[in-house]
């Protein structure tokens, strides 16, 4: 199965799997069949003649890269892309879905990363929403919540129908979705990247919920890229590569390391899959050394003492010295996102004391950049880029008024164009061209041209919030390779993430946000459990 | 992250700091900057197809009407004989008023357009929309007669009094919605339209006909102010024939003048980052609420400007009424002129020619105000083409986001302020 899918080969792989049910007549098993789907957007093909048999009941996994096409495949079985060529078939019928409330009502529910609820109204209003009971033309909100209430009792979710979403936990609110999915009378559940912003606790969770379901007969599909979660939880595991569904392996008959293989090269054990692994496993062995470039009683670039900032951010302590890289973990909303902002000084701190480089007094994004903060914000198109701006107009923004990018009162082209050139080579930007509108260029040269533009500027202490959000493997890599060589530069590194792996590979000393304020501090190689705990707010000592 | 881009890590290892570079794939090839001169003609194609889109409307609706297409092609070349002159009849006598007259209406026309397409410009490429270039114009036009008529200044230095004088004025009128807008969050769109009005009603309906009325000799009753003296009367560039006057150079002037700005300083390179994404420019460390200000005043007196030309140019007072919505007027011109400076100047330039001559439309017995249906059908379709090239490029923007980034979350929105939108039609 270690060959390049033809749908041949893929069906071949899968049949030792249908092989082990026996007494099912394979027709009847197969509750969706995906058929030689084909979708092409504009130059790219998404999808290349992808063929994918899901069985009912089945604990199914997609893996591959970022823009391997997983979501891509499950987009068209949710009825959200039309195919361009090939067949989808549920229970044997010929079907084509014209949107996602065909999908619905066949019984295909789909939980997005990102969620789709309305924060200020309740569960069981979230759940309802969109086909609301109602009582002579009103909405019924107690028979809702009855409603509700009993599809959470037959699944085993322990949710308050009446609690408001913004109360809840992002666990939490994951569960609602999926109650959403099932009320609607969902049979096929796809889960896309659903432990991308869980701790590893309520990762669990979701699997005991996910395995519970399979066990009453609905088939669930994750999509993920976390191979030790997909190996713990999928019966099969399908492998997509560049449009193409390159194998399809029972989980028991694999391991992480042939399926990282499949996933970069389409093939087991490859030259170049040799090569990335290097170069992926690269940034975890180099801290280890690069550890010793901490000085011991070197001065902190960064001193916060209690410091807030508007409700999400309640009371942060921390400290990050030279060639250190300072891993903040936490789950999404605790206030890392403020905090970071105060560090660059975007939003104003309140109360406690901020000390940069040695300074306090107040701090606005001019003052942190002219005391050596660079930042490289989650949101790029919206904190780092100027869409329709050339690469070089980006590359001059926040140093616009300096040597090489101005003349004086006038923007030096000439010195704008040729640092962008060298920049754009060093960090291999593609395409080499310096007059590219920003906006146009790929996620990841776009992340490539904002940490050529930060750490041009020889920064003491680089903000980095999630700095490998939406990147593939390579890029990943790549931007962590960076972050390393920055410290072994000497330059202080705040890092936030909320993939706690990303912060445990790279950090030298993380601490734990919850509920606004910094809740514990733990050294290189701490406990992924314990830290998990912390950041539910759980043993909060240290 | 689209698979052509995917860095492959064996060849970002063997390229080398020399040589790469000089090896284009084919992709980059194909996007091989053009020249300079192409891109701009490329970026102003859309507003050029625009105006004659309307232009042949125009002539079509005219046809219709006077049930004649003769006619109506006869109409055009009547409109086009007053605002660029009169060819054949200077061919046959040989009076040079028979062109320089219908320049100077054209140039008189262009000269204000321009100064107030240049305050919507400027405005809108810092990310705001001044709806109010109408009162900023009145308050620098009433001041222009004001000092025109009161002081007593040499020749060339009143003058040029006046006319720093009337910028003053509209740029302390614009401080008002700008303040209003970065201290208490009131939108510009809103305080702007509003200011409008007190202008035009103190101006128009206390001051010059109550304490700024001219003082009347004999029986004669005058509307407006009084005259301004002649050392504040902007030069005749031609002859005693054409009204053509100072003010013409004045706006090629500052349009040239606000293009080095925006584009070869790099305070308004500041102002444009601000104006197409706030947030980053911000993060960036550039002062937005100061670039935000200083915009500001810089659109107010412009269109303060655009007053003192009206009034030292061709009113030689501060008439009953401004006459033409130049204010609002000058909306249409920046957005047809893609709020980019040269291309305001060329679309004043434009819509002046087409309105000198206008009125001559009227020998055919064409109403003369077909020129603001044309402008206001241009407006139409740049506006048009914009939500045309937006959803084009939003789905040449979404197309590879599904490839290339698996997580929703990945592909952030295009940015879509109102800046934004117009710079993807201006780049």
């Amino acid at each position: 199965m270690a060959h390049p899918a033809s749908p041949a080969s893929a069906r071949a792989a899968i049949t030792p799997f249908v092989a082990v049910i026996p007494g099912i007549e394979l027709e009847s098993a197969r509750l969706i069949q995906l058929s030689h789907i084909t979708k092409v957007f504009g130059k790219v093909v998404a999808l290349d003649d992808v063929s994918l048999d899901i069985q009912q009941g089945e604990m199914l996994a997609l893996v591959g890269e970022n823009g391997a096409g997983k979501s891509s495949l499950m987009n068209v079985l949710y009825g959200l892309y039309h195919p361009d060529q090939g067949e989808l078939r549920i229970k044997g019928e010929r079907v084509r879905l014209r949107g996602p409330k065909d999908a619905i009502a066949r019984g295909i529910g789909m939980v997005h990363q990102h969620f789709m609820l309305v924060p200020t109204l309740t569960v069981a209003e979230n759940v309802v929403l969109g086909r609301e009971p109602t009582r002579r033309g009103l909405l019924d909100l107690a028979r809702a919540q009855r409603e509700v209430e009993a599809t959470c009792q037959r699944f085993g979710f322990q949710l308050d129908a009446t609690a408001r979403i913004s109360e809840l936990t992002v666990g939490s609110q994951q569960k609602v979705e999926i109650v959403k999915a099932l009320h609607r009378g969902a049979e096929v559940l796809i889960l896309d990247e659903p432990t991308a912003v869980l701790t590893p606790q309520e990762a669990d969770e979701l699997f005991r919920v996910a395995r519970g379901l399979a066990a009453e007969g609905k088939t669930v599909v994750l999509i993920s890229h976390k191979l030790k979660e997909v190996l713990a939880f999928a019966q099969r595991i399908c492998v997509m590569r560049r449009g193409k569904m390159v194998a399809s392996v029972a989980s028991k008959d694999t391991d992480a390391r042939r399926l990282a293989d499949l996933m970069i090269c389409g093939e087991e054990g490859g030259a170049g899959a040799r090569t990335l692994q290097a170069t992926v496993e690269a940034p975890t062995a180099a801290p280890v050394e690069a550890a010793a470039t901490v000085a011991a009683g070197a001065e902190p670039i960064l001193r916060l003492d209690g410091v807030c900032a508007g409700p999400k951010l309640t009371g942060a302590t921390l400290e990050v010295r030279p060639g250190e890289i300072v891993g903040i973990a936490g789950v999404d909303g605790n206030g890392q996102r403020e905090l970071a902002e105060v560090v660059t000084g975007l939003r104003p701190a309140e109360r406690g004391e901020l000390r940069l480089a040695g300074k306090a007094g107040k701090l606005d994004p001019h003052e942190a950049r002219h005391r050596g903060v660079s930042h490289v914000p989650e949101d790029r198109l919206l904190h780092a880029i100027v869409g329709p701006m050339r690469v070089d107009e980006n590359v001059s923004l926040g140093r616009q008024q300096q040597p090489p990018f101005a003349k004086g009162p006038w923007i030096d082209f000439t010195g704008r164009r040729e640092r962008t050139e060298a920049l754009e080579e060093a960090y291999d930007v593609r395409p080499r061209d310096p007059s590219v509108p920003c906006g146009r260029l790929s996620g990841g040269n776009q992340q490539k041209v904002v940490f050529a533009r930060e750490l041009d500027a020889h920064p003491r202490l680089l903000v980095a919030v999630q700095p490998t959000r939406g990147l593939d493997i390579a890029a990943v890599a790549a931007v962590r390779r960076r972050l390393v060589e920055e410290k072994a530069r000497g330059t202080g590194v705040l890092l936030v993430s909320l993939d706690l792996e990303e912060v445990l590979a790279l950090s030298d000393r993380i601490y734990v946000m919850f509920e606004g304020k910094v809740v514990g501090e733990r050294p290189r190689g701490a406990d992924e459990r314990e830290l998990g705990a912390l950041m539910l707010g759980g043993a909060a000592h240290g | 992250m689209a698979e052509p881009d995917r860095p492959r890590p064996q060849a970002a290892a063997s390229a080398s700091p020399g040589f790469s570079g000089a090896e284009p794939t084919a992709a980059e090839a194909a996007e091989a900057p053009r020249s300079r001169l192409a891109e701009a003609v490329w970026a102003s194609l859309p507003s050029a197809l625009s105006v004659a889109l309307s232009l042949l409307i125009c002539l079509l609706m005219i046809a219709i009407t006077k049930g004649s297409l003769s006619l109506a092609g006869n109409a055009y070349l009547e409109m086009l004989r007053g605002g660029l002159g009169d060819l054949e009849t200077f061919g046959e006598t040989g009076a040079w008023t028979q062109l320089t007259r219908p320049w100077g209406e054209a140039a008189t026309k262009a000269a204000i357009l321009t100064f107030t397409g240049l305050s919507v410009a400027v405005a809108y490429r810092a990310g705001l929309f001044n709806i109010g270039a109408q009162g900023q114009m009145t308050v620098g036009a009433i001041t222009a007669a004001v000092l025109g008529a009161k002081l007593s200044l040499p020749f060339g230095l009143h003058a040029a009094v006046c006319v720093l004088g009337a910028a003053a004025a509209g740029g302390a009128y614009a401080v008002l919605p700008a303040v209003l807008k970065l201290r208490r969050g009131v939108h510009e769109v809103i305080s702007t339209i509003m200011l409008n009005w007190i202008a035009i009603s103190l101006v128009e309906n206390w001051l010059v006909v109550g304490p700024l009325r001219a003082t009347t000799t004999g029986n004669n009753s005058i509307s407006g102010t009084d005259q301004i003296l002649p050392t504040a009367v902007l030069p005749r560039l031609l002859s005693d024939g054409s009204r053509m006057h100072f003010g013409f150079i004045l706006a090629l002037l500052a349009a040239v003048a606000t293009w080095v700005w925006l584009f070869r300083t790099r305070l308004g390179f500041e102002t444009r980052a601000m104006g197409q994404n706030a947030e980053a420019a911000r993060a960036a460390g550039i002062p937005s609420a100061r670039r935000a200000l200083q915009a500001m005043v810089l659109a107010g007196a412009l269109a303060g400007v655009a007053g003192s030309v009206l009034v030292q140019g061709t009113e030689m007072r501060f008439p009953a009424t401004l006459g033409a919505p130049y204010g609002f007027d000058g909306i249409a011109i920046a957005l047809i002129g893609e709020t980019h400076p040269l291309g305001v100047a060329a679309s004043a330039l434009l819509f002046g020619v087409l309105r000198a001559g206008g009125t001559r439309m009227q020998l055919l017995g064409v109403h003369k105000s077909f020129p603001e249906l044309i402008q206001g059908l241009a407006l139409l379709f740049v506006a048009g083409r914009l939500i045309w090239q937006w959803a084009l490029t939003r789905r040449r923007k979404r197309a590879p986001a599904p490839a290339a980034a698996a997580p929703p979350s990945s592909a952030p929105p295009a940015v879509s302020t109102p800046g934004a939108a117009a710079a993807g039609g201006g780049a």
